[in-house]
């Protein structure tokens, strides 16, 4: 199949630009934050290694992304619901259980979380059903709207893995605002919302509700719970204006902050580049979303502006709730943030989706094939 | 399938696409301003929090002075020891942890948790507490082995003290232990766990001996492992310090008195430094640097020859005889005899209805100044105590350092006690009797000594009447103290009748007869109580220990411009020349001929039987 060459003059290459520089600040990241010093000289565990593993596999992942024609997806939108929903009752009686949660399938060479193929699916099945919404969304619409995302997010949770569930339901939630819903539902919201936080306290687990209250004070536990935050706070915090430098950070070097490599990543970085380098990176994501925005609002048709969307709100929810818990404004919950943490499976979503978006921008300007 | 392609040119909404762009604002903002707080605004606060985290600060140990002996023989070292300490900031449970220090080294779990919660104001953050000081191999292989898995657990290596004759030297080393509160409160360079003196020299040159800590900087992660160090301050080591005495010497006494309660002084005459100072029963410094058990302490207070005692400073006696140089002394001092004159002494003197009677039953017959002293006699003393009075006779002996602490590098000396008149009412609310200044002036009644004022004493006679400051440092310079208020030629008569005592053959100290060496001496019996008609007419043998007298022996010795003191005393020794003269007699062997005569084992033997007997009183000649 020829190439038509206004595919590729279209991509929006600072997106892909951005992605694979966060990529690499990512992984020279990692380099600093898997080593530790020891009594002489320091030693270097071999994340960063993998993680560019990943970020070739994810370049793949992206390039397949990219090589159809997005608008195929909405044929494939419910197939792909139901078999995600199989997946995820298939991790419920027949899953791996690490760390006393049953999140994984073992297939063979790798263990798969179908919770992550779920994001996916929620994005599409979400564009699909909201691009047809030609009005804001009243109390039915968006009854049925969110009881799809229900189904998804239910199986998660129930593994229990809320903080995936909840993704799946913000990814969902945010598209929905961006359609917009009536007057009527918005002003419910508005006043049902709160009223049930309360009443949600009840369901979580004792070690969220420990979180949660660790969040709001951490320093009743400076030892246990607390320590993330404090350490965290202290890594970023002793970064100053122009950071102690590549390697120099004595928080993460020494071992202080825990789980630098993945959800505390960005603190390595805090610590070693200071505020100058982390506002660097936090711009360079801002720029990153904005061109997202940009290739929804360039997209044709709204299936491929709400798929933008939803690709959008999946990045946003991470850096927003990420660099929020590892800053001390929200509490500990394990959620990575993208390009910069590690983690295999995420890095081939964030390639893939990445790819999604710019399938979209690249094909702006095709009109009906055949 | 077409439908996919189904294009409607309906734009996105365009309030959603605003929505995002404020969302992207809202989180640029919410986040650079937070990181300007934290990075910028409390930077500085957090930099400090990073290096406390990072860097923590510890104590290096001085290793305590070493103690030699005047030869250079070492009697004081520091050897390693294995401390357990607990870092709290560390430790993740620390009842648990406790738990597991009780279990592995036998200690009592509450006990520790006292100690803990008791100390825990006291250390400073990232510092361990000292919770057993001294790890025995065993329980040093047990921890060392397992404290990764207890973090909070710090296996500390610090010098200890070790005494190499801890028997030998007790009293006049003293010891070290664990500073308690009141030292740590006294002294903020101390840490919990720290050494300190207690005890003599020890307590005595803490200053001097301690030395300084130093302070070592490291880098630790986050299991407290340490990594780059840096010495921010070397510790000082503490003085070293010479003693005076000679440890060949001290053994000696110390062995001659092995199995009899008594002590030993041997003085230079012409420095005041002490070259023995034996003292016994005696104790092992080193069980209280170890730390004391209960027991071990509980026979130490309990045992009645009390063995702490340092009997050459810190127990008083009646001088007996010993005494009578002195009051020879105030005689001529005064000028209440001549020495040329003669007293007939019939073996008693009668002072209104009481007699007062002369040790010799017979009598001495005709006895002059020298005579008095070579044979001791009684009657030629009375006479003279009663012309001189408890007045002069006091002022004389304060003169000679009697009455006050000599000043000597020891805590807790005793200054004896020299009666006045004055004195005695105060104390039994009734005047001085006639009698007394008899009973003074043979060295009884209330008069009490030290074998350290005597030595004193006596080297004041050989040396040409100076009364130097007893000096257990070498390379202190000499201190004279006072003068005996005597004349050269009169000091030289008192130091005649002395050598006349051993060299004539009725002269009590004849056992100290020294080939090439002129001695002096005079020997005195100090009465414990006073004998009854019946106990009397016992054999020595037959006395029951705790009623037979103190035997006391003064001794002067010089050979090629050498000259000695030496002042010995044996509780219930029974006569000054027989218990108290041998060891005088081994100390003139040992510094003038070389010879070294250890106590032979039958008369140990003798002694110790007889001591046996004390501790039990009920039996023996005590049931009759």
């Amino acid at each position: 199949m020829p190439i038509d060459r206004r595919l590729l003059l279209y991509i929006n290459w600072p997106l892909l630009g951005l992605a694979v520089i966060l990529f690499f600040f990512g992984v020279l990241n990692l380099y600093s934050a898997s080593g530790y010093r020891m009594e002489v000289g320091m030693n270097v565990s071999s994340y960063y290694h993998r993680q560019l593993l990943w970020g070739l596999m994810g370049v793949f992942g992206m390039i397949i992304f990219m090589a159809f024609d997005f608008r195929h997806l909405k044929t494939m939108a419910w197939p792909l619901f139901w078999i995600t929903v199989i997946l995820l009752v298939g991790v419920i009686f027949a899953g791996k259980t690490i760390y006393g949660a049953r999140r994984w399938l073992d297939l063979g060479f790798m263990n798969f979380q179908p919770s992550e193929l779920a994001k996916i699916a929620i994005l599409i099945v979400g564009a699909r059903i909201l691009s047809k919404e030609r009005e804001p969304l009243d109390f039915i619409r968006l009854g049925y709207v969110l009881g799809v995302g229900m189904i998804l997010a239910g199986l998660i949770i129930k593994q229990p893995d809320l903080g995936s569930g909840l993704s799946v339901l913000m990814i969902l939630g945010g598209m929905i605002l961006f359609r917009g819903v009536t007057p009527r539902v918005f002003k419910t919201a508005l006043v049902a919302i709160p009223a049930l936080l309360p009443v949600s306290w009840l369901f979580l687990h004792d070690y969220q509700k420990q979180r949660i209250m660790t969040f709001l004070d951490p320093t009743t536990d400076p030892l246990g719970a607390g320590y993330h935050i404090i350490q965290s706070e202290i890594a970023i915090g002793s970064g100053g204006f122009w950071g102690k430098g590549f390697l120099q950070g004595t928080q993460s070097q020494l071992r202080f902050l825990p789980e630098r490599h993945t959800d505390f990543a960005v603190a390595v970085f805090g610590e070693e580049w200071g505020f100058v380098g982390i506002m660097l990176l936090l711009s360079l994501f801002c720029i990153f979303l904005y061109q997202i925005v940009m290739i929804s609002r360039d997209a044709r048709g709204l299936f491929g502006s709400y798929l933008a969307v939803g690709v959008f709100f999946y990045f946003f929810w991470q850096i927003l709730i990420n660099t929020g818990m590892v800053l001390g404004l929200m509490p500990v919950v394990g959620i990575p943030l993208p390009f910069i943490s590690y983690g295999g499976s995420a890095t081939l979503v964030n390639f893939c989706l990445v790819g999604l978006v710019l399938n979209v921008s690249m094909r702006r300007f095709l009109f009906k094939q055949g | 399938m077409s439908n996919i392609y189904d294009e409607n040119s309906q734009q996105p909404p365009r309030h959603g696409l605003i929505l995002l762009q404020i969302l992207i604002l809202v989180l640029f903002c919410l986040f650079a301003v937070r990181l300007w707080y934290l990075q910028i605004h409390r930077g500085e606060e957090y930099a400090r929090k990073a290096k406390e985290n990072q860097l923590r600060q510890e104590a290096i140990f001085s290793p305590r002075g070493l103690i030699r002996d005047r030869n250079g023989d070492l009697l004081a070292v520091n050897e390693p020891a294995y401390a357990l300490g607990l870092v709290r900031e560390d430790c993740r449970d620390i009842d648990k942890t406790l738990h597991q220090i009780a279990m592995w080294t036998g200690h009592d779990f509450n006990g520790l948790k006292k100690l803990y919660s008791k100390n825990i104001k006291r250390v400073k953050p990232f510092e361990p507490l000292i919770l057993i000081p001294d790890l025995s191999f065993d329980q040093l292989a047990l921890i060392d082995a397992n404290k990764l898995r207890w973090p909070g657990m710090e296996v500390q290596v610090r010098p200890r003290r070790q005494y190499r004759y801890g028997m030998l030297l007790a009293h006049v080393l003293g010891y070290v232990a664990e500073a308690n509160e009141e030292e740590m409160e006294k002294r903020p360079e101390l840490a919990l766990g720290d050494y300190v003196g207690k005890q003599g020299l020890e307590f005595m040159l803490e200053d001097r001996m301690r030395g300084t800590k130093g302070l070592v900087q490291f880098e630790v992660d986050v299991n407290g492992r340490r990594l780059q160090e840096r010495i921010l301050k070397h510790p000082q080591a503490g003085q070293e310090v010479s003693l005076s005495l000679d440890l060949g010497l001290q053994k000696l006494t110390m062995d001659w008195l092995a199995e009899e309660a008594g002590g030993v002084a041997v003085m230079d005459a012409d420095t005041g430094q002490l070259l023995a100072l034996a003292t016994t029963p005696s104790y092992d410094s080193n069980d209280f640097s170890s730390g004391l058990t209960p027991a071990q302490w509980a026979k130490l207070r309990d045992d009645p020859l009390h063995p702490m005692q340092n009997r050459v400073i810190q127990s008083v006696y009646p001088p007996g005889s010993v005494f009578k140089p002195v009051v020879a002394g105030a005689g001529l001092h005064y000028g209440v005899i001549d020495p040329n004159e003669t007293v007939n002494c019939v073996g008693q003197i009668k002072l209104g209805r009481r007699v007062f009677r002369c040790w010799r039953k017979g009598g001495h017959g005709k006895v002059d100044f020298e005579k008095a002293l070579v044979q001791s006699c009684d009657v030629y003393f009375y006479k003279m105590g009663k012309k001189l009075t408890v007045d002069r006779m006091s002022e004389f002996a304060q003169a000679c350092g009697f009455g006050r602490r000599t000043d000597i590098r020891l805590p807790h000396e005793k200054a004896g006690n020299m009666p006045t008149r004055e004195w005695k009412r105060q104390r039994f609310g009734e005047g001085w009797q006639g009698g007394d200044n008899l009973n003074m002036a043979i060295g009884q009644g209330y008069t009490l000594v030290t074998p350290l004022q005597v030595a004193r004493f006596y080297a004041g006679i050989v040396n040409g009447g100076k009364l130097y400051k007893p000096l257990l440092l070498m390379g202190e310079k000499p201190v004279v103290q006072g003068e005996i208020p005597l004349d050269s030629e009169q000091i030289e008569r008192i130091r005649k009748a002395l050598i006349q005592t051993v060299d004539n053959d009725r002269g009590t100290c004849r056992r100290l007869r020294t080939k090439g060496v002129v001695v002096g001496g005079k020997t005195g019996t100090a009465q414990v109580v006073r004998l009854t008609d019946e106990l009397k007419e016992l054999d020595d043998d037959e006395i029951p220990y705790r009623f037979r007298d103190h035997a006391w022996i003064a001794a002067i010795a010089e050979k090629d411009g050498r000259r000695i003191a030496i002042a010995a005393l044996v509780e219930h020794g029974l006569h000054g020349s027989s218990g108290a003269g041998p060891v005088v007699k081994a100390v003139i062997d040992y510094l003038f001929l070389n010879k070294v005569r250890y106590k032979p084992e039958a008369k140990k033997a003798k002694a110790r039987a007889v001591r046996q007997l004390s501790l039990n009183p009920i039996g023996g000649v005590d049931a009759n």
